[in-house]
């Protein structure tokens, strides 16, 4: 009797085993994106000009040299999780993206999927590049590619479990990533419509101007109220109107370009390469950008510490 | 009675330890104040037309900003580790474990204000000067200056 009871409860739990197994398995299997053929020539005007709004530059180029266009990649990037080492994105056919079919890329910028098939983290923000236009991607792509081959492979990331297995990024995409494509809001004007595909696609401004959960998830409802940086020093300001209220559009379009504030200061911190990269851009996307930021209705974020304390 | 004297006096020393330690981060902030008074609101607010040209006031502008920028690295000597209550700006932890890189950054922006001193003249000189000179507050701000709110 008892040993049949045994048998059953084995059972059981083999069979729960294997459902979560492959429920696991299925959740967190990576799904690539079939290439749809190209519908024109790559345009390397435009693929540099979305190089600058996304901001590539500032996370892999190599750091503490002078020369943005040299994505060897490398630096360290702290978070809540472990640290990200940035990967070579040059160029290169050993070390970088040089073999990377155009089908690679896009999977990689738009989905968060490597060539080999596997989950990039989501510190590489495809989480807003995957609203980018598919022609926009190919032209990023092919601008990349004149870029300077740069030799070296970059060493892994340092992630303690449960955060080093990448297949549990599967999981995570499932909870966190919005994968709706971006919809023109036909009431608006073509420049609030750029503004707004700049902003929350190539510009990912929303990934650092965001407070995030305990998962690394951002909380849709406080989208651009800022929150602690997540790389951890410091605070990272609210991008609504309830902290830009008083600046107005234009003074949102030359800030972009120089860092400049109205009241009187000039940016700091990661924002600083942040300007340098849109200062670069055509003044027409600033200015859409600037358009779209004016237009978020205010949002309440979480409130920073009083005061700073301690620290080595 | 000798006990209560010693507990007494530990509390006090260390309330004034703290003390002092705002007190220097105060310092620090009312140091970076002061130029930021002298860059932005008088160097920029000319340079882009929100005030008016005034030679004086941007001759004095610059002599400030010189006076200040010299008084950095003594000024920053120590880590007070804590920002001034309210701060929306404060100095990383990164200037002392790199002070002397902190320090670096310093004579290319004294170098950049001697470059421009007594050469503005007018609203495009002044412009050109501010540009000049915030490259160099900025090469330090990317790295050392953390916003707080």
């Amino acid at each position: 009797m008892e040993s049949a009871m045994l048998r059953r409860t084995i059972y059981v739990i083999l069979v729960t085993t294997v459902a979560a197994v492959a429920a696991y398995w299925w959740l967190t299997a990576p799904t690539a994106l079939a290439l749809p053929a190209p519908t024109r020539g790559p345009d390397l005007a435009n693929g540099q000009e979305l190089f600058n709004a996304g901001g590539c530059s500032s996370c892999h180029a190599v750091p503490n040299q002078p020369d943005r266009l040299r994505l060897g990649g490398g630096l360290a990037l702290g978070s809540p999780f472990g640290t990200f080492y940035v990967p070579n994105i040059s160029p290169d056919p050993n070390d970088g993206i040089g073999r990377w079919s155009e089908a690679d890329f896009v999977n990689a910028l738009t989905r968060g999927i490597s060539p080999e098939g596997t989950h990039y983290y989501p510190a590489f923000p495809y989480t807003s590049y995957h609203i980018a236009d598919i022609d926009d991607v190919r032209d990023l792509f092919a601008y990349l590619k004149t870029l300077p081959q740069v030799a070296g492979r970059v060493r892994d990331h340092d992630l303690p479990f449960p955060f080093n297995i990448r297949r549990n990024v599967g999981i995570w995409k499932w909870l966190f990533m919005d994968v709706r494509p971006f919809v023109p809001d036909a009431a608006r004007s073509a420049q609030w419509n750029r503004g707004a595909y700049l902003v929350n696609g190539f510009g990912h401004c929303a990934e650092c101007h965001s407070p995030r959960n305990v998962l690394g998830g951002v909380i849709s409802s406080q989208r651009f109220a800022g929150g602690p940086n997540p790389e951890g020093e410091g605070w990272v300001p609210n991008i609504t109107q309830k902290g830009l209220g008083s600046w107005s559009e234009s003074d949102i379009a030359d800030f972009l370009e120089t860092g400049d504030m109205p009241e009187g200061d000039s940016a700091s911190g990661s924002m600083r390469p942040v300007i340098k990269n849109l200062a670069q851009l055509k003044p027409e996307d600033r200015a859409a950008m600037a358009a779209y930021l004016k237009s978020l209705p205010p949002v309440d974020g979480p409130t920073p510490p009083k005061r700073r304390e301690g620290g080595d | 009675m000798k006990r209560t004297l010693i507990v007494v006096g530990t509390l006090v020393l260390g309330a004034g330890a703290v003390m002092a330690q705002q007190e220097i981060a105060v310092q620090q902030d009312n140091l970076m104040r002061s130029q930021a008074k002298s860059m932005y609101g008088v160097i920029l607010k000319m340079a882009k037309g929100e005030i008016p040209y005034n030679q004086k006031a941007a001759d004095e502008a610059i002599a400030n900003l010189e006076a200040d920028v010299a008084k950095i690295a003594k000024t920053f000597e120590v880590n007070p580790k804590q920002a001034v209550v309210n701060a929306t700006y404060g100095a990383s932890p990164k200037v002392w474990q790199n002070k002397a890189d902190f320090d670096s950054k310093i004579p290319p922006l004294q170098k950049a204000i001697a470059d421009v001193k007594g050469k503005i003249h007018d609203v495009a000189s002044l412009k050109a000067a501010y540009t000049a000179m915030n490259d160099r507050c900025n090469d330090c701000h990317e790295t050392y200056r953390v916003k707080l709110k």
